[in-house]
């Protein structure tokens, strides 16, 4: 008898073995297009997001980050818009490793791949801090997973020859290296980090919370300086860069490179404490492929630092900010 | 380099963000996609080649899906229709009834050669039918769409689709 059920139950599951092969072959693309992607500037919502996230990372790779990760801990940001070819222009210079200032790094703690708990006080308990949760969770998404990167440390020490050969490379011949700065080691320690990702079928949110790195800072190293440096080498102007370097408070400000083509900022408060919203603009990728806008909401509390990526647009992210509980 | 591999892993980590949930879409939508294939080309290495290769077409686009537009099962759908259709275009001969005789498995002998007859059977009626009905009643019984997505996914408007399949699935039983 042909009917309904008849012709339902003739399905089947595939076999187990080729589902598996597939989805390794998958990966393996995967894999692939990620090391493709990494400086692909054309994606650059995804581009700001992995920055900002590499803050949090240890240890970081941008040269303004680590200009400025030994001024830790974070009270404030200060967005700069840098220039995407720059980061080109860094690739031919050999320097995608991002060890603009350092010559050398050593490891001191890897904080290994990710991992996924089974909830916000599991992660908790891995990460050793209160983790926070957004009571207002918009357009029907829900809690999808939540992973904990470990703890991680690293000393970098600092090359004034190869930064002399970079800035040259560059041609940025109007500063100076700090005479001091050669053979000196900064000691990151990054603390572990949360990531609780919220998703529904047309949208997603990641909310990201650790504490504040913490530095073994050189004594007599001018932070001001190397920060303008930093600047200067992702392709900030001279007047932008030397203007903030001057009026920034580096021992409390992480300051957030932003793709000045595809990007708009700008100070906000969440919960009465310091932050910063970027609005991704959603450029074309090759082929005219319409990349989604996206927002990434970074704020500060105490000795936690927060970040809130999300393809919502910027209120939303901000209410779902203001309800982290 | 220790540096390179930490924003490696997490730029991974947010770039696979802001995708789809692959993991969670890749094990809801295999058996989807599978079983429409069975039911288009019968089972065995035809069906996986051509479900690999739909997966495979759907990664390398998954930054086109563009989540406003519509269910991914319709994207992904899309997307095995036109291997489909590159596949008959490239074989003019559709499933042969060898394939189709392997629909059935897992079975117990005995379920496995009433089964076998019924795929016989069955695979020797749809081979006959209009090349719209066929693909109709392997999107609605393979792929287990609903009318209103297969009517989303070929044009056609709910209510038509319900009618075709309705009188098709007659056609079938009155030749079963």
């Amino acid at each position: 008898m042909v009917d309904d059920r008849f012709l339902n139950e003739l399905r089947r599951d595939p076999d187990p073995a080729f589902a598996a092969r597939l989805r390794e072959r998958l990966d393996r693309r995967d894999a692939a297009a990620v090391r493709q992607f990494r400086w692909r500037p054309v994606l650059a919502a995804s581009i700001s997001a992995a920055v900002v996230i590499a803050l949090f990372a240890f240890p970081s790779v941008r040269a303004s980050a680590q200009a400025v990760l030994d001024l830790f801990r974070v009270r404030n940001f200060a967005a700069v818009k840098f220039d995407p070819s720059r980061l080109e222009k860094l690739r031919a210079e050999k320097q995608d490793s991002g060890l603009l200032m350092f010559g050398k790094q050593e490891v001191l703690q890897d904080p290994g791949q990710p991992q996924q708990v089974g909830s916000p006080q599991a992660a908790g308990a891995a990460a050793g801090i209160e983790v926070r949760t957004p009571a207002d969770v918009p357009r029907r998404m829900a809690l999808e997973k939540v992973m904990v990167e470990g703890p991680g440390a690293g000393r970098l020490t600092a090359d004034a020859v190869k930064l002399r050969a970079l800035l040259d490379a560059l041609d940025i011949h109007d500063l100076d290296v700090p005479p001091n700065i050669d053979g000196k080691s900064v000691t990151v320690r990054k603390p572990p980090i949360v990531f609780e990702r919220f998703a529904s079928d047309r949208h997603h949110a990641t909310l990201i919370q650790a504490r504040s790195p913490e530095v073994e800072l050189p004594a007599g190293v001018d932070l001001a300086q190397l920060a303008e440096l930093g600047m200067r080498i992702l392709g900030v102007d001279r007047t932008q860069a030397r203007r903030l370097a001057q009026s920034v408070d580096w021992h409390t400000t992480l300051l957030v490179p932003v793709p000045g083509n595809a990007s708009s900022f700008r100070g906000v408060e969440v919960q009465g404490n310091p932050g910063l919203l970027i609005t991704t603009s959603g450029d074309k990728a090759p082929g005219g492929e319409h990349n989604r806008e996206g927002t990434v909401l970074l704020w500060s509390e105490r000795d936690r630092v927060y970040a809130l990526t999300s393809d919502l647009d910027g209120m939303e992210v901000l209410q779902m900010a203001e309800s982290v509980r | 380099m220790a540096t390179e591999a930490a924003l490696s892993r997490l730029s991974t980590w947010v770039f696979s963000a802001t995708e789809a949930h692959w993991d969670a879409l890749y094990a809801e939508q295999l058996p989807r996609v599978y079983n429409f294939f069975r039911y288009r080309v019968g089972a065995g290495p035809v069906a996986e080649d051509l479900t690999s290769i739909t997966f495979e077409k759907a990664w390398r686009a998954r930054h086109r899906y563009r989540r406003d537009l519509g269910a991914f099962t319709t994207w992904l759908l899309t997307i095995a229709r036109n291997v489909a259709a590159d596949h008959f275009r490239r074989h003019r001969s559709h499933a042969s009834l060898d394939e189709a005789r392997a629909v059935a498995g897992g079975e117990d002998p005995a379920a496995l050669a009433v089964l076998r007859s019924d795929i016989e059977r069955l695979a020797r009626l749809l081979e006959r039918l209009p090349e719209r009905e066929w693909e109709l009643i392997a999107l609605k019984y393979g792929a287990d769409m609903t009318n209103r997505s297969i009517a989303r996914l070929t044009g056609l408007s709910e209510s038509n689709v319900g009618t075709i399949l309705h009188r098709t699935i007659q056609v079938l039983r009155a030749e079963w």
